[in-house]
């Protein structure tokens, strides 16, 4: 038996994986977390308003908040994200921000 | 006087509710002691105008008392990270809520006959305000997932049942505002 060179096979796939593990770029998200204090309509309402989202999908992620302890809510550059964080906080919201594998 | 029923929107863009005398003294009593508590938090004198000018705290640890911990939480579970954040925005945050305080406190002292009206821009200031009013008493009745139950048990003469009263009206009151916007966010 020959000894086996390793062949790393790189697919256009691959290739993306390892340049984003080096890449600043690596999308973050951010994190709401459930809070016994904000009323549920009221986070709804700031969903609404801070991401423009509609009704119907604002009430989904709030439920997720409320029911799984947490929600992404957005996902994209860093600085984006950071004035998302702090425009939630303006309101009161319990929301951090992270990469998103580390989540 | 009859107690608020709470804000109703008025035209396309205006948010109105009276309020009882005793109901504008708690309220005001209330931002009050948010405008308080932020300023206790507020940098020091001589930190580096420059700085300050700028934005730039001298704060880049958490406060270590809880209600502020709330009401100015940490951007990030990474404690590093957290306090590069806080060194940066802080103040702006501390600012904006003052803000929000502020205009409560304004636009409550200067109610004529008890009516507060407001446009969406003070309806924002008010939504967060009470917000604030809201965590920080939620912190100190250390309200949880399944605590309301405890606490609408609380002995008539626990003075913690009078908080848990204005808290649970604060609720009610915002929950009429938010309706009153959301009307808005459909038609």
């Amino acid at each position: 038996m020959g000894k086996l060179k390793p062949q790393p096979t790189v697919s256009e796939e691959t290739a993306a994986e390892i340049s984003a593990i080096f890449s600043s770029d690596r999308p973050w998200v951010v994190v709401v977390w459930d809070d016994p204090i904000n009323l549920m309509t009221y986070v709804t309402y700031v969903f609404m308003t801070v991401f423009g989202f509609s009704k119907e999908k604002a009430t989904e992620l709030m439920l997720q908040v409320h029911n799984e302890g947490k929600s992404i809510v957005a996902k994209g550059a860093r600085e984006e994200m950071e004035r998302y964080v702090q425009r939630l906080h303006e309101y009161g919201l319990w929301a951090t921000l992270a990469r998103e594998d580390q989540i | 006087m009859t107690p608020t029923e709470g804000f109703l929107r008025h035209g396309s863009d205006t948010y109105i509710a009276n309020f009882a005398e005793t109901e504008r003294e708690v309220l005001v009593n209330l931002v009050q002691q948010i405008i308080e508590i932020l300023a206790e938090r507020h940098d020091h004198a001589n930190e580096d105008p420059l700085a300050a000018m700028v934005g730039i705290t001298t704060h880049d640890s958490p406060p270590d008392d809880e209600v502020l911990l709330r009401l100015l939480p940490n951007a990030y579970q990474d404690g590093v990270d957290a306090a590069e954040f806080r060194r940066y925005t802080e103040s702006t945050l501390r600012d904006k809520k003052r803000a929000h305080a502020m205009s409560m406190r304004m636009l409550l002292l200067s109610a004529t006959d008890g009516d507060v009206a407001l446009d969406f821009e003070n309806a924002q200031a008010w939504l967060g305000g009470l917000n604030d009013v809201r965590l920080a008493l939620g912190v100190r009745l250390k309200v949880e997932q399944n605590s309301h139950e405890d606490l609408e048990l609380l002995a008539p003469d626990d003075p913690m049942r009078a908080v848990y009263a204005v808290y649970t009206w604060l609720g009610w009151l915002q929950e009429t505002l938010v309706e009153a916007l959301m009307d808005e966010a459909n038609s």
